[in-house]
């Protein structure tokens, strides 16, 4: 651990009179599971939505891998390992399971290219797309199409077309929500288990804080796009001024 | 025993139009070769549409383009058919390729008011360089010259009979290509981006490339379907380039069924028998067309091979019970 992955400075956005990002500075390691907290409308999303590429940046830099990605389109920036997965489920509606899944594994492999190649011959793809089924644990639902899926389901799914990508930095922008307890404690334990393994360094977005204390390793709090509160669930949950903006407000309803 | 039934399907098409050629009439054999240009023209289409999602009213110009390309070659260079319809490919391509990278930067209405725009730039000069196109009335008198290959033997194309041979081996082909285009990872891609662009590209997928990949893939199947009608008809008119005449795919494809591989093939069909049926009782056939495609649109959404899938399907159903 300790190496660092990403390295945002002096990041700014702002919608209109809104500010949802003022001389942003943070520092993602690599293997450390890390969340992102903070009342509604903090800028968590815009975050994410800057360091992927979502939204144009207006002022600051994006360093990854200590590689400057704060105007690279979108795709370039997925093939270079960082990728997400959204808050409202973003998946390919009218394709089944399995293309979902396939579609980000052959572009990543190079092969999406292949004009006259037949998709049913692409054996290592497949075996991969399985794979990455396996682990948010679509596997019988391999060849349903996306929309006929229950909404739990449509957001495993979710999570499992970034997966696929095979990121080194991944952000999941509430992975969770919609999801019944069973899915929800299975995601986790996947997500545990995955950042484990030290291929992917996962950022989570999340609002429940029992997921948040219990996986992370670091937690930041966002609060009118400036960091509150930056540290290990232990110091963060001490915080007073974290306590005052956020945390006190769930205790006391 | 699951292959069997389609191999056999197509097979007996084949045989069937193979048979067309020989021995039935010569209004069958041109009404067929219309057929199969149209079905050209609409299954390259379909690629853009039904797969990609991206609705164009310019490939008319693009249609033109291989009827121009391959008629100017044939009048001043070479009148070999086959080097003409090359041309023709090439010509549509690069127009293709020209105004697809304006177009695909803009999605949706923007993308297809721009096709629009730029096809009826097309036509208009067609229209007005009258010296080198010949205006409104064309380019008129190209032959169909035998196809020789290296000297060694001919084939003559001179009849309609003969021609049709020639349109169906290009159709034939076209078929083919598309089919195992739609079905490559490339093809997957395609569909993918017209289910969710924005997830395409955090799936990787550089969108706009892809875009214009498709669109000049489509507006090289237009520019054969050109270069062959302007064989069949021995002339090149400006009208090709017309926004009705890049509506018909559009037509064709919805009448046939838009997410379906054979909707467009079917759909040509469809368009050319009841145009010939209805303007046997009135000249306003069109009138009577959109009654059809109403019907179609609002009530059969998947097209003439959505109503005969729905109907198959629900027999396998019964049988199986």
């Amino acid at each position: 651990m300790g190496d660092v992955i990403l390295e945002i400075k002096k990041l700014n956005n702002f919608f209109g009179q809104v500010c949802t990002a003022t001389n942003l500075d943070l520092k993602i390691e690599s293997g450390v599971l890390t969340s992102i907290i903070g009342p509604n409308g903090a800028g968590k999303s815009t975050l994410i939505n800057l360091i992927t590429g979502n939204l144009p940046v207006q002022s600051g830099t994006i360093l990854f891998k200590n590689r400057d990605i704060t105007h690279l389109p979108i795709h370039k920036r997925v093939r270079l390992g960082v990728c997400r997965s959204f808050q409202i489920v973003n998946i390919f509606p009218e394709l089944t399971v399995f293309e979902n899944i396939l579609i980000p594994i052959l572009t990543m492999a190079g092969r999406s290219r292949r004009f006259f190649a037949k998709t049913a011959l692409e054996g290592d793809c497949r075996s991969q797309a399985d794979g990455v089924l396996e682990k948010v644990g679509l596997t019988n639902r391999k060849d349903t199409t996306a929309t006929a899926l229950s909404h739990g389901d449509q957001r495993l799914l979710e999570v499992g077309v970034a997966l696929a990508v095979n990121p080194s930095l991944l952000f999941l922008d509430e992975p969770t929500a919609g999801m019944n307890p069973v899915e929800r404690v299975r995601l986790l334990e996947n997500i545990r288990q995955l950042s484990r393994d030290g291929r992917t360094t996962f950022v989570l977005v999340e609002h429940d804080m029992d997921i948040v204390f219990s996986l992370s390793d670091r937690v930041i709090v966002l609060h009118r796009g400036i960091i509150l509160g930056d540290g290990n669930p232990e110091e963060i949950r001490r915080n007073e001024q974290v306590r005052e903006v956020y945390l006190g407000d769930s205790i006391e309803q | 025993m699951k292959k069997t039934w389609p191999t056999l399907f197509i097979f007996l098409i084949i045989a069937s139009l193979i048979g067309i050629g020989l021995f039935s009439g010569r209004f069958m054999i041109y009404l067929m070769i219309r057929v199969m240009l149209l079905g050209i023209f609409a299954l390259g289409y379909n690629l853009l549409l039904g797969r990609t999602g991206l609705l164009s009213f310019g490939h008319g110009a693009f249609y033109a383009a291989g009827a121009y390309g391959l008629g100017f070659f044939s009048q001043n260079v070479a009148g070999h058919p086959i080097l003409g319809i090359i041309i023709g490919i090439a010509a549509a391509a690069l127009l293709a390729l020209i105004i697809g990278f304006f177009c695909v930067r803009h999605t949706e209405i923007y993308f297809s008011m721009l096709t629009l725009a730029f096809g009826m730039m097309v036509f208009s000069l067609i229209w007005n360089l009258r010296g080198l196109t010949g205006g409104d009335d064309g380019l008129v008198g190209i032959m169909r010259e035998a196809l020789s290959f290296f000297g060694l033997f001919k084939i003559p194309i001179k009849t309609d009979r003969q021609f049709y041979f020639l349109v169906l081996a290009f159709f034939l082909l076209s078929t083919w290509i598309v089919y195992r285009l739609q079905n490559s990872p490339f093809g997957l891609a395609l569909a993918g981006i017209r289910e969710n662009p924005n997830r395409s590209e955090f799936a990787g997928v550089d969108v706009k490339n892809y875009r214009l990949s498709v669109f000049v893939i489509s507006g090289a199947f237009a520019g054969l379907a050109g270069a062959l009608e302007t064989l069949l008809e021995s002339n090149a008119r400006p009208f090709m380039a017309h926004w009705s005449h890049s509506a018909e795919p559009i037509l064709v494809s919805l009448l046939g069924g838009l997410l379906s591989f054979s909707g467009p093939l079917v759909g040509s069909v469809f368009f050319i028998a009841m145009r010939e049926i209805i303007q046997r009782f009135t000249e306003n056939w069109m009138l009577w067309f959109g009654v059809v495609l109403l019907i179609v649109i609002m009530g059969f959404r998947g097209g003439v091979v959505g109503v005969i899938e729905g109907l198959t399907g629900k027999s396998r159903k019964e049988l199986k019970e």
